[in-house]
């Protein structure tokens, strides 16, 4: 299964990680071999997996794409279809004419610098590699905005290719040729368009139970309808589709983190905190992909704030979030002081970035929450308290809307007390006792988390191939043993009173 | 579009723009607009319509929603509301935006808020097309959302205010509902933070102007009407029956076992 290879998520992430790794990118490690090279070696291994049908080999080579795409050029690719393909094959030509400007240049460059270093393939291979290579081009073409056009091409003719073979093969390699494809519209800037083309293949996708495409492509239309903020539609494909389980750990990884989204918007913050748990949970370490991660514990903070939770200090000293989560860590400053003007300040210094990471409106629902917050702080540290000492120290607007904004705070049961109309003075009650019932719902919670996490690591557990061998040895051994005791015991007599079954009444 | 559909176009705007609007006749009007529409193909606009057609249509249903308003028919609103969403959302790189779109975005947010949809609410908002640290200028979405705001922090006395502040005609229709709903919040925050309050400071509160309203609302809510000492009180709830969930309880138990015979 290829556990561990995220994409970011959308380009500024993309800066965000480059930026970041490198440092650490950068450091010297054994020279890989050329990228041609690495290409043909990926080739053959696409070749096993399609005569054997062991799509782990295809896995294998979708999983060094990431690292892959940053070494290509021009150049390389255009040697790489070289060394896969005979010199007069159809296919080779027409790849070719997809690599830019190197038409011209190529003939040289080949015979200089790779003099028929290999014995040339007599005959096409695979319609896998094929495809294989369009993704490659596809990702390099990318990288450059003047050549945008002619990925959008690639992308729909590949496409077009890939649904007339229809081959169970090519499943993996398609899920990831429909992550390129719809990156392409994004970078293109009409993400709306590509819509209809993800929804048909989507269908049929469920319909050939192709888990993998599938997974890649509702995610793909998630991420879709959350570009343009269609929350409904996103929440009817969430209620209309089912997730394939055996998908990907990176797609689920997204999934969870689309509906964490999703249901963040629809205040639904306890379902929300759970798939961003997920997400945290199945997302690749934070050194591979900072940006997935950075994005995912930015809105789990807000909507842990929105549940009325505060987030562990620690978290914001974690390395690869420290900085990314410096205005939200200012925000629940705010929240945790219960100062509403803190929280004002911070909401506008940050607004931009806020804005810029779609959590904005999220966290002006807090405001409501800071005032809680006030109010249960009053409450605790005084016996009774002047509806207007409240009104200054939480900076409310007046007297009269403090006194209904302390009513309903006892309403919702957030504070304990009784107001004193005449007197003008809140009367704090004592707090209730911590121990009712509530507390068994609360260890209901922390228990069930406890056992989703053992049952889900024990699905992730993998087991060496033939272990159990040992294991049966051993059974083995011990059945002899008690055979042998069986026959001792047979041998003295079977002379045990209290022994049942075999005695000699019997 | 035919002639026949501009000539009743042309009748409904003016029906409907007159002072004061003629309601009865726009309604038949727009009821043989609607026909008219489906005829051409631009109620649920099909591919190659012409946009300056387009742009009528939409002008008709935006005149329908008002006028659903108007006659207080809030079911018909929510169609037309959302026969325009496609006009705005899939055709606005088509047609011009229109001067009522925000009015009427906005009039649908306020709905949402009145049925106490809050959930709808903010996935409407954030749904907007406008980044969302704009929301504050628009006055037609900035009313509905620091209504929204009040009413979610109990600052009730700023919504009461606020009635009058409606950035539309149309907005005032609501204003009563949603009256009637903080009126009623209010009652339940008192019943539990006050255990008595004079008679005029409680009418002060629930924003009645005079005794007998008030009332009549205390004998509806079941208060007892002190008149000698003008007061009211509240009936206190007493202590809550702690009763013990003995069903989730024993069911909580199981699973643990369960799961703990499937670990060990």
């Amino acid at each position: 299964m290829a556990d561990v290879e995220m994409k970011p998520i959308d380009e500024s992430k993309k800066e965000e990680k480059t930026e970041e790794k490198t440092d650490s990118k950068e450091e010297p490690k054994k020279q890989p071999p050329s990228v041609p090279e690495e290409i043909k070696t990926n080739v053959a291994l696409i070749e096993r997996a399609v005569s054997t049908f062991e799509p782990r080999f295809t896995l294998r080579v979708l999983r060094t794409l990431a690292a892959l795409r940053k070494r290509l050029n021009d150049k390389v690719l255009a040697e790489a279809v070289e060394l896969v393909y005979p010199p007069n094959s159809q296919t080779k030509s027409i790849l070719l004419s997809w690599i830019p400007k190197f038409e011209q240049t190529m003939d040289v460059d080949a015979s200089t610098t790779s003099p028929a270093p290999t014995p040339r393939p007599k005959s096409d291979p695979v319609p896998e590699v094929e495809i294989y290579l369009r993704l490659l081009v596809l990702h390099h073409l990318l990288t450059n905005s003047s050549t945008l056009p002619q990925a959008l091409k690639l992308a729909g003719e590949t496409i077009e290719k890939m649904q007339n073979l229809n081959r169970r093969t090519m499943d993996p390699i398609a899920a990831k040729i429909w992550f390129a494809v719809d990156r392409t519209y994004e970078l293109a800037g009409n993400l709306a368009d590509a819509r209809p083309l993800l929804l048909a293949a989507q269908r049929t996708a469920s319909l050939r139970q192709d888990d993998e495409t599938q997974a890649s492509l509702i995610n793909r239309l998630l991420r879709n309808y959350l570009f343009y903020n269609l929350y409904d539609q996103a929440d009817k494909l969430v209620s209309k589709t089912s997730f394939p389980i055996s998908a990907a750990n990176a797609q689920h990884a997204r999934y969870h983190y689309y509906l964490g989204r999703i249901k963040a918007v629809q205040l639904n913050y306890s379902a929300a905190h759970t798939n961003l748990q997920q997400a945290i949970r199945r997302s690749p370490p934070a050194t591979t992909a900072p940006g997935f991660y950075q994005a995912v514990h930015k809105l789990s903070v807000v909507v842990e704030l929105l549940m009325g939770d505060i987030p562990e200090r620690s978290l914001f000293r974690h390395p690869v979030l420290e900085k990314a989560l410096t205005a939200y860590f200012e925000i629940v400053q705010a929240v945790r002081g219960g100062s509403l003007s803190q929280f004002q300040a911070t909401l506008s210094k940050h607004a931009a970035q806020f804005e810029a990471d779609r959590t904005y409106s999220l966290i002006v629902r807090l405001r409501q929450n800071v005032i809680k917050t006030g109010i249960r702080r009053l409450s605790l540290s005084y016996s009774r308290i002047s509806l207007r000492d409240i009104c200054v120290k939480l900076h409310l607007d007046s007297e009269e809307d403090a006194e209904y904004i302390v009513g309903k705070a006892i309403r919702d049961g957030v504070i304990e007390g009784r107001i004193l109309h005449e007197q003008g003075w809140l009367e704090c009650g004592a707090q209730k006792s911590g121990y009712g019932f509530e507390v068994s719902d609360v260890f209901m919670r922390r228990i069930s988390y406890c056992l989703e996490l053992h049952n889900q690591s024990v699905k992730a557990m993998r087991y060496p191939l033939n272990a159990h061998r040992k294991e049966l040895d051993a059974a083995e051994a011990a059945r002899q043993r008690e055979a042998e005791y069986l026959r001792q015991v047979g041998e003295d007599g079977g002379g045990f009173d209290d022994e049942p079954g075999i005695g000699e009444g019997y | 579009m035919t002639t026949q559909l501009g000539v009743l176009y042309q009748e409904l705007l003016k029906a409907f723009t007159s002072q004061p609007s003629d309601l009865q006749k726009s309604g038949s009007l727009l009821a043989q607009l609607k026909i008219g529409l489906i005829d051409a193909g631009l109620l649920i606009p099909q591919e190659g319509v012409n946009p300056q057609d387009l742009s009528i249509a939409r002008e008709i249903l935006e005149i329908g929603a008002f006028w659903s308003i108007r006659t207080k028919d809030i079911p018909s609103f929510d169609r037309y509301f959302s026969q325009l969403q496609t006009f705005y959302n899939d055709y606005s790189s088509v047609l011009p935006p229109s001067p009522r779109e925000f009015p009427i975005r906005g009039l649908n947010l306020i709905r949402l808020l009145t049925q106490n949809r809050i959930a709808e609410f903010h996935t409407t908002l954030e749904s907007l097309p406008l980044p969302a640290d704009s929301f504050a200028s628009n006055p037609y979405i900035s009313h509905p959302i620091n209504l929204e705001r009040w009413l979610m922090e109990g600052s009730y006395s700023k919504v009461w205010n606020a009635r009058e502040e409606a950035p539309a005609e149309e907005y005032k229709f609501f204003v009563d509902s949603l009256m009637g709903t903080i009126r009623n919040e209010i009652a339940g925050c008192e019943e539990a933070a006050y255990n008595s309050l004079p008679i005029k400071d409680a009418a002060t509160l629930l924003f009645f102007r005079s005794q007998p309203e008030l009332l009549s609302y205390a004998q509806q809510r079941g208060w007892t009407v002190d008149l000698s000492e003008n007061t009211i009180t509240f009936t206190q709830k007493g202590e809550e029956k702690v009763e013990v969930p003995k069903e989730k309880l024993i069911s909580a138990n199981l699973l643990y076992a369960r799961e703990l015979e499937m670990i060990v």
